[in-house]
């Protein structure tokens, strides 16, 4: 049976459609959830809360869309342990509302970064990159004014020590590299349940050869199974 | 905050812990009692009124310099405060004879007296609550040491100075009032309980109409009516207040702009005596507010739930008439 896709829309989100492409390029039933409902749709497999900006960006990225009415059932959804991906600004509005832990600052040479960015595939040991190679090298587009991930010691230590960091970036032999001043190179991460994924590259704009890259079909792909 | 244990139960209120040691929370019930809860009864939805009208008064007090065991109100019915070992007397301010004054000694009903007077009641319900004085505190060990009961006396007195002209600007007359003192963790005398027409007398400057318990103990009736009345008219006494708010970057956190206008300064010939550079932002809003320490509560909570990103940010708020 077809996956069933929740794709969310705040106003100033702008990569709802290239989401719902690529997941209906992957056989899957997909709904765009406008962000004042109260409820998901029904029997659904997966949340994405994609990128762009919303509410502008106002205050901070992802702090007002937080409070968006859809939220509270996005958290009881993944409470209840249903997937979600945050991708880019929904990375950002996850960590904000506090199912992912951490914060987004921004990029430390202050310049909206856009470019085709390696990864390092950190853990496989969840649904999200189970397709992939730990060590792996692939490689997505970024595209952020804020994508510094911040967290404090604390934090960073218990994001280790439950392998919750899946994605570093790095460059084309797989040194980490850094190019917007995240902390340890982090580039994904997931919450201790390991069912809420957050990461700043866009699997959806890698799915085909003419974009450069299609190392994102493999990781959209681990949600499909 | 959750509420955790029950603690205790008196009449008005029940104390439960919570997840901090050094806070309760109070919860404002609706029941009744009068003549030491020979006289009973339930009234829906007094607890509530109750809780906002101590909410406020408690503000307006914090505002002039009173210390009290008020946090915050949680909801409703529910009050955070500090906790504190309550000193078991009941002090008694009056302006005006009325209740036992008049009945004890015989001075007329309503007679404004020429200066406030301080009473100490024993708090204790099986002996129904019996006056005394200083040195039968003193020799019942109430409290530790004489310099105490000044310090109550002291500060039931300031209090009466600013609840007076407060109530008296929205047409009500404090006759009298009963406050209850703790003491916190530091062995800070401050005061607790409750401030409400459950513990205070108000009859209408003009009318003489009674606004209070007594409507209770005197079966006069609609007592929630008149609990209304004196929380509406309070409550017209809201101002508008600015609050000021400034957000940065947490020490330690690399603020990249700051970085960035630190160069430049550099370049400009400012680099020996600027030594680092945070760059904030500032948010300026209007709020009503009951007083200056209700609008400052109010900001913070909107801090920490939206404004500031306490993961990386610090906050100060200034509050200043609007």
């Amino acid at each position: 049976m077809a996956k069933r896709v929740a794709i969310l829309q705040f106003p100033g989100t702008n990569c709802e459609l290239d989401t719902q492409y690529a997941f209906k390029k992957l056989g899957c039933e997909t709904e765009i959830v406008w962000h004042k409902n109260n409820k998901l749709p029904e029997n659904i497999d997966l949340v994405v809360v994609p990128g762009g900006f919303s509410y502008g960006d106002y205050l901070r990225s992802g702090a007002i869309a937080r409070f968006a009415p859809i939220m509270q059932d996005v958290a009881n959804f993944a409470q209840n342990g249903g997937n979600v991906l945050g991708i880019c600004n929904g990375f950002q509005i996850l960590v904000e509302a506090h199912l992912l832990p951490g914060a987004m600052m921004r990029n430390e040479n202050l310049h909206f970064i856009s470019k085709q960015q390696y990864l390092k595939v950190e853990n496989i040991d969840n649904k999200f990159l189970a397709n992939l190679n730990i060590g792996e090298i692939i490689k997505a587009p970024i595209a952020h004014a804020e994508g510094k991930f911040f967290i404090d010691e604390n934090g960073l230590s218990e994001l280790k020590e439950n392998n919750q960091i899946i994605l570093r970036y790095c460059d084309a032999t797989g040194e980490l590299s850094n190019p917007n001043g995240s902390i340890e190179s982090i580039a994904g991460i997931c919450n201790r349940e390991r069912n809420v994924f957050g990461l700043m590259p866009h699997p959806e704009r890698a799915i085909e050869t003419i974009l450069g890259s299609t190392d994102g079909i493999r990781m959209l792909e681990g949600f499909l199974k | 905050m959750d509420k955790l244990d029950l603690l205790y139960e008196g009449k008005g209120k029940k104390l439960y812990s919570t997840n901090d040691r050094d806070l309760l929370i109070a919860e404002f019930k609706d029941d009744l009692t009068a003549f030491n809860a020979q006289k009973r009864s339930q009234e829906s939805g007094k607890g509530i009124l109750n809780n906002e009208i101590s909410t406020i008064i408690f503000g307006e007090l914090s505002d002039s310099n009173i210390t009290t065991h008020f946090v915050k109100k949680l909801n409703d019915r529910d009050m955070l405060v500090k906790r504190v070992s309550i000193i078991p007397i009941e002090v008694v301010v009056r302006n005006v004879a009325t209740g036992s004054l008049t009945k004890r000694l015989g001075i007329p009903e309503g007679r404004e007296l020429k200066n406030p007077i301080v009473e100490f009641y024993y708090k204790n319900d099986a002996m129904n609550d019996p006056i005394i004085n200083d040195e039968h505190a003193v020799i019942m060990g109430l409290v530790d040491e004489v310099v105490e009961l000044e310090n109550l006396k002291t500060q039931a007195r300031k209090i009466n100075e600013i609840l007076k002209p407060f109530f008296a600007k929205v047409g009500l007359r404090l006759i009298d009032f009963k406050l209850e003192f703790g003491k916190d963790k530091n062995e800070n005398i401050i005061l607790a309980d409750e401030i409400s027409p459950d513990s205070c007398r108000f009859w209408d400057s003009t009318t003489g109409e009674k606004l209070d318990k007594d409507r209770f103990r005197q079966d006069i009736g609609g007592v929630k009516v008149a609990y209304e009345e004196v929380k509406n008219r309070i409550l017209t006494l809201q101002k508008v207040y600015k609050a000021i708010v400034n957000i940065y970057l947490k020490d330690g956190v690399l603020d990249s702009a700051g970085k960035a206008v630190n160069h430049a300064l550099g370049s400009l010939g400012f680099g020996n005596s600027v030594n680092d550079v945070r760059i904030g932002r500032q948010i300026i809003l209007k709020i009503s507010a009951n007083s200056k320490s209700d609008a400052e509560k109010q900001t913070q909570e909107m801090c920490e739930s939206l404004l500031a990103n306490t993961v990386i940010e610090d906050y100060n708020i200034e509050i200043i008439n609007g």
